[in-house]
């Protein structure tokens, strides 16, 4: 038995030693939200907090979080971001958008006011293939209005 | 009263001719131009909080109870034989739900003319333990040599089809006639198109109705690729996508993993999710093949394009089709002479799929490249040079436009174009900096059949429902926007039911930039239909004539003073609803309906180490009338990020000996991020095409990557005087191009 | 497979080697390890083991990108190549010593073709396909090593302690050859412990790569000026972070055809990086 805090809520899994974050995530505790769209560490796609730090989950084995607290879209389902990226049409499939809103989720924590180079910088791990970029880098500078 | 017509119908500049059933629908006049209530204001998307939340079920995201999970076992070969398939220590494993080989699924070959065909497949029930299944798969592979060079291709007749020969006019006489004849070879490469949800499906058998769940952008054509190869009544096939992660072309149909996440299904009674990994998807699920293409222009003095010549070369892969490559040269300008040669080469690679304007965005490349190198030894600008050839009418199929407002682009570019002097100037350093155009031509009229309905409740809230697909493109959003529009309610009482082959009408694919065109007009007239059925209501109910009463502001107006609240009138219903129809009419007969538009692009280039930054792109385009200007910006965008990646940083390699495809992962395979995104400006014209459909409106998926690869190579040639002639411009296409460059200019130099 | 989580050096090391590997961010290993490059029963987690942090001109191995990126105590080149290596994500997971351990990118190694650097017979980039491949030292195995940091800290004359020894960093990489196909000359077992990052008066890293951010450098330069000269490393050049004097060794150069344009590329880079050192 493997304990995560996830969201702030404490659960208990079963997983054998190999899986990943992600793979938990999706599975047993049936948070969806989180994509994988390589499942390699290629895209983003699979973003999550751990202890407030973005990191890919599909490339975390489960068995390494520890006592870190897990931060899933889930958990940021009411920030004021999720509001700014629907206002600047940040999204078209939407398959990159929760890893998306979890980067810049940790970004605006560390910088309320990010420059368009910092944001350039930050969410440069996130890929998205429809191409919703320039929606993002408004949203993100817009995000507080 | 159904009408049967026999109308044109083209998805990506592929016509046919095919029989469809109108809805008699009293002909709606177009709205006139310019925003209205809803309809041409800009609107967040209506499923965005859903989307990004992370609620919305994806394919990827559905899990049936009792379901299994499918691994294919793929070829490791370019071609090859498989000389022996042994299935039995698989389907011995006690673990192992199901197994299947060609005898069981006809997606699946002992042939493989291709690395990554599948040939066998398994299905287990933890996708932890799937790839271990298929080791216990036996084969005894047999490996042949593979054909992977196009150009050998061509010369042993390996193709797909008879090389495609068009000519117009006398194309030897004109260039020997011409003042100035240029000419080049161009190449462009093989890109995938990598939609962040991979190609996926989950089956399942209900009593005799077969499921599936499947990202796809044409709920329709899966349904009937399954029947017709399965042989099964249509209806007993339910196709469901509710929300789905991009396409981009590449999920038109069925596709391998639906036919063997069926047999799976079939052999087990257990549902089958059947997902390709990131690789598998760049292998196997098509892409957009490179070209070799070379042309040949010859120009009066004066700009006056005189003829036109190309020979094409599309290396197509194993499967696929040969796709139009030739397209803009024959349609983009007014030149009498035109003459085209096109080959389809078959070979041992991944098949294509159509790709974001197929044909169209490497020939664009091509021959808005070769008329920038024309303008140069004719010492014209190139707008004036575009200008000048401007057609007025279709010289390919020899018809009157439906609709053309080019010449007003080229005048809205003029501007970012004017800009140029000014941009060269910041030039400093190794950093020379250009201005570059190119024009765009492309389909997007759509077409029928397509149907929806329109559903009112006593609650005075419409629901429009319809069996299309959102695949990102905002169609949900557009939907609810007019049909908003025609009941006069307000956008938050309209909602749309789609994504469901069993709940809801026949709709079309959502592709070619189709999608707003042929739905639109359907939903409009559903709409009209239903806010016909209330006002007649209404009239019954308070003794009024029809002709006077309208909806709007969520009411029924009379034109003589009176209101009543729209749940008023249908509350008279109870439970009972209002249902209207509607149907896509048919394309204007004898027109060329077709879209337009012009790019600038901006760029700078470090002449040394050969870095390009591509810093604004500006476009302007001509796709008839916006429905919703924020879902629009966001499709000119997208469609241009990916050109500026196609342009830049993406390219497929293959091992050259054995065609085996190295850059299956995304590291490898790069993508443009959110750091490579120039400034782009999105000037959309939003003049509804008066003779097409009661909306007016085109599609816009496709324009936008059109012209971007050139435009930016014009600008790069611009900034420094090098010629790229093949894409991706990686660095050391960019310093060679610039070392040709400086030895063409060393060698006129005078002594 | 098992995870320990060992509580000093030399538990992990005796934990180490027959059958398991050390974890520390995991961002190349657990690829690496779905991928069947690597197998092991046992992964020996070092997040208890080796330090984190910087510490003068100490830093532990177990220090993540992102926190060196961001820190003003390390020299500009080692900043700025943490920086432009990997992506955010990626640079908040992985360690600087996992960095300099990563396995190269060649695609035919990552696609576990069986070639020369896999213990076989051949380079199959060599007639194959390789525009991300090297210019020197390439005559068994062309691959390009991905390391940004790395060529970072050869060019600041870093010093490497593992748990057994003390180290220069140019004598951690090695050319693979016929009898081993190791580029490290770590022994198993051995952990990466602590850099000793010299104090340079300045110094800088230039990256070419193909797109504006998340690629592996196609050409790296490092300078670091010291008292004594300047030091120039490169990355992406050669199957290990490779030394240069100066712009000239480029003329030594032993470019495979697609791979020409990078003797090209390095040199704009060199003089561009001469210039801001000094
Ligand atoms: C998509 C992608 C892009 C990348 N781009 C770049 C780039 O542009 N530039 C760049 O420089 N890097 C790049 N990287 C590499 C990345 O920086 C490294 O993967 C990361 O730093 C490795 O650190 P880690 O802690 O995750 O190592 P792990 O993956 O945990 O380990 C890597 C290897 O080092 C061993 N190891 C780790 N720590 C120690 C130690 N202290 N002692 C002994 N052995 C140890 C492990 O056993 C393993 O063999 C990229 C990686 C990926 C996946
Ligand atoms: S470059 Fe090295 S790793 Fe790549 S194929 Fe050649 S030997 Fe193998
Ligand atoms: S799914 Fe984790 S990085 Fe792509
Ligand atoms: S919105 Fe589709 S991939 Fe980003």
């Amino acid at each position: 038995m493997l304990e995560l805090v996830v969201n702030g809520g404490r659960y208990e899994v079963e997983a054998p030693i190999g899986q990943t974050l992600a793979e938990t995530l999706r599975g047993p505790l049936g948070l969806t939200g989180t994509k994988i769209a390589c499942g390699e560490g290629h895209c983003g796609a699979c973003t999550v907090q751990l202890d407030g730090v973005p990191v890919l989950s599909c490339i975390t084995l489960v068995h390494t979080v520890g006592e870190r607290e897990v931060t899933t879209i889930e958990g940021l389902r009411d920030h004021p971001l999720v509001d700014a990226f629907v206002r600047a049409d940040a999204l078209q499939c939407g398959f990159c958008t929760p890893g998306q809103i979890v980067s810049a989720a940790a970004l605006v924590e560390a910088d309320p006011e990010p420059t368009p180079e910092r944001i350039r910088h930050a969410m440069a791990g996130n890929l998205c293939r429809c191409g919703t970029y320039p929606r993002i880098e408004e949203a993100l500078l817009t995000w507080r209005d | 009263m159904a009408r049967l017509i026999r109308t044109e119908k083209e998805v990506e500049g592929r016509y046919t001719e095919q029989w469809v059933v109108v809805e008699e629908d009293a002909a709606i006049d177009q709205w006139p131009a310019g925003p209205r209530e809803t309809v041409g204001r800009p609107v967040p998307r209506v499923d965005g909080y859903e989307r990004a939340r992370g609620q919305a079920l994806f394919t990827a995201d559905v899990a049936l109870p009792g379901m299994l999970h499918a691994a294919v076992l793929r070829s490791p070969y370019a071609r090859a034989r498989v000389r022996r398939l042994d299935l039995s220590r698989a389907r011995e494993a006690d673990w192992v739900l199901g197994a299947i080989g060609p005898d069981d699924c006809d997606a699946l070959t002992l042939e493989p003319g291709f690395h990554g065909e599948p040939v066998a497949a398994v299905a287990v029930d933890s996708p932890g333990r799937a790839r271990e299944a298929l080791e216990l798969i036996d084969v005894d592979w047999e490996e042949l040599e593979p054909l992977l060079d196009p150009e050998e291709a061509v010369r042993r007749n390996e193709l797909h089809e008879e090389p495609r020969r068009y000519e117009r006019g006398d194309a030897d006489a004109a260039f020997a006639d011409a003042d100035v004849v240029v000419e080049a070879e161009y190449r462009t490469q093989t890109v995938l198109h990598n939609p962040l949800e991979t190609h996926q499906s989950v089956c399942r058998w209900e009593g005799d109705t077969l499921e599936v769940y499947i990202s796809t952008q044409f709920i329709w054509g899966v349904r009937d690729d399954i029947a017709e190869s399965l042989d099964l009544p249509p209806d007993r096939i339910r196709v469901i996508c509710n929300f789905m992660g991009g396409g981009f072309g590449a999920k038109n149909g069925a596709h391998a993993q639906t036919f063997i996440a069926i047999a799976l299904a079939s052999q087990t009674g257990r549902p089958v999710r059947c997902a390709l990994s990131r690789r598998e998807e760049n292998l196997a699920t098509g892409n957009r093949n490179s070209t070799i293409q070379r042309l040949r222009a010859g120009a009066r003095s004066d700009g006056t394009l005189v003829a036109l010549e190309g020979e094409f070369v599309n290396a197509v892969g194993w499967k696929g089709w040969s796709g139009p490559t030739y397209g803009p040269m024959e349609m983009l300008y007014a030149c009498e002479n035109v003459r085209t040669l096109t080959y389809g080469a078959k070979l041992n690679l991944p098949p294509n799929a159509a790709f974001r304007a197929p044909g169209f965005v490497e020939g664009t490349f091509g021959l808005e490249c070769l008329l920038d190198e024309l303008a140069g030894r004719l010492e014209l600008d190139p707008l004036e040079l575009r200008a000048r050839n401007h057609a007025d009418r279709d010289l390919a199929d020899d018809r009157p436009y439906s609709s053309k407002n080019l010449l007003e682009c080229y005048r809205r570019a003029e501007p970012h174009w004017a800009r140029r002097d000014a941009v060269r100037a910041r030039s400093e350093g190794p950093w020379r900096r250009g201005v570059g155009l190119a024009s765009q031509i492309w389909y997007g009229g759509g077409g029928p059949p397509s149907y929806a309905w329109v559903r009112i409740g006593s609650d005075g809230r419409a629901t429009v429902i319809t069996a299309m697909q959102d695949i990102g493109t905002g169609t949900r959003t557009a939907m609810a926007q007019i049909a908003a529009e025609e009941l006069g309610l307000p956008l938050d009482r309209v909602r749309v039911s789609l994504g469901d082959s069993s709940r809801g009408p026949y709709a079309s694919i959502s592709a070619g930039s189709s999608t707003t065109p042929s739905m639109g007009p359907a939903v409009r007239a559903a709409a009209a239909d239903a806010a016909r059925q209330v006002i007649e209501i209404a009239a019954q109910r308070y003794h009024l004539e029809e002709r006077l009463l309208t909806m709007q502001g969520g009411k029924v107006v009379s034109s003589d003073g009176g209101s009543w609240p729209l749940e008023e009138v249908t509350g008279l219903l109870e439970d009972a609803q209002i249902l209207g129809k509607g149907a896509r009419g048919p394309n204007p007969t004898g027109m060329r309906v077709l879209t337009f538009g012009i790019q600038v692009a901006d760029v700078a280039v470090d002449v040394e180490t050969g870095e390009v930054r591509v810093e604004r792109i500006a476009a302007i385009h001509d796709v008839g009338r916006v429905i919703n200007p924020l879902g629009a910006q966001s499709q000119v965008e997208g469609g241009i990020i990916q050109g500026v990646g196609h342009t830049l940083s993406e390219e497929r390699l293959v091992d050259p000996a054995s065609g085996i495809v190295l850059t299956q992962s995304l590291d490898a395979y790069k993508l443009p991020t959110i750091a490579d995104v120039p400034e782009i400006v999105v000037e959309l014209l939003d003049i509804p095409d008066e003779h097409l459909t009661n909306l007016g409106s085109k599609g816009l998926g496709e324009p936008p990557i059109v012209p971007t690869a050139a435009a930016i190579v014009n600008a790069i040639r611009d900034a420094t005087g090098a010629d790229v002639r093949s894409l991706p411009v990686s660095r050391d296409e960019m310093l060679r191009a610039l070392r040709e460059a400086r030895e063409r200019e060393r060698a006129a130099a005078p002594a | 497979m098992q995870l320990l989580r060992p509580e000093s050096v030399e538990a992990a090391a005796a934990a180490l080697g027959n059958g398991s590997v050390a974890l520390a961010g995991g961002t190349d290993l657990v690829p690496m390890l779905r991928d069947r490059l690597v197998s092991a029963e046992t992964l020996v987690e070092l997040k208890e083991v080796v330090p984190r942090g910087v510490e003068g001109t100490r830093i532990g191995a177990g220090t993540t990108l992102a926190e060196l990126e961001v820190d003003p105590e390390i020299p500009a080149a080692l900043r700025e190549a943490c920086a432009l290596a990997a992506s955010p994500q990626l640079r908040s997971m992985g360690t600087i010593g996992g960095n300099l351990l990563q396995a190269t990118r060649c695609w035919y190694w990552r696609l576990d073709f069986p070639c020369f650097l896999h213990g076989g017979s051949r380079c199959h980039a060599r007639e194959g396909a390789h525009r991300e491949h090297a210019i020197f030292g390439n005559e068994r195995c062309a691959s390009a090593h991905p390391s940004d940091p790395a060529a970072a800290l050869l060019a600041l004359g870093a010093r490497v302690r593992t748990s057994r020894r003390e180290l220069g960093l140019e004598e951690l990489y090695r050319l693979p050859t016929e009898d081993d196909r190791n580029v490290t000359a770590l022994e198993p077992g051995e952990l990466i412990l602590e850099l000793d990052v010299p104090r340079p008066e300045a110094s800088v890293y230039l990256k070419a790569m193909d797109r504006a951010r998340w690629a592996f450098p196609l050409v790296g330069v490092a300078a670091a000026r010291f008292a004594d000269g300047v030091r120039l490393a490169l990355a992406g050049v050669a199957p290990i972070p490779w030394r240069l004097d100066s712009e000239t060794d480029l003329d030594r150069a032993t470019p495979l055809p697609g791979t020409a344009y990078k003797v090209e590329l390095a040199r704009p880079l060199i003089r561009r990086a001469l210039h801001s050192v000094t």
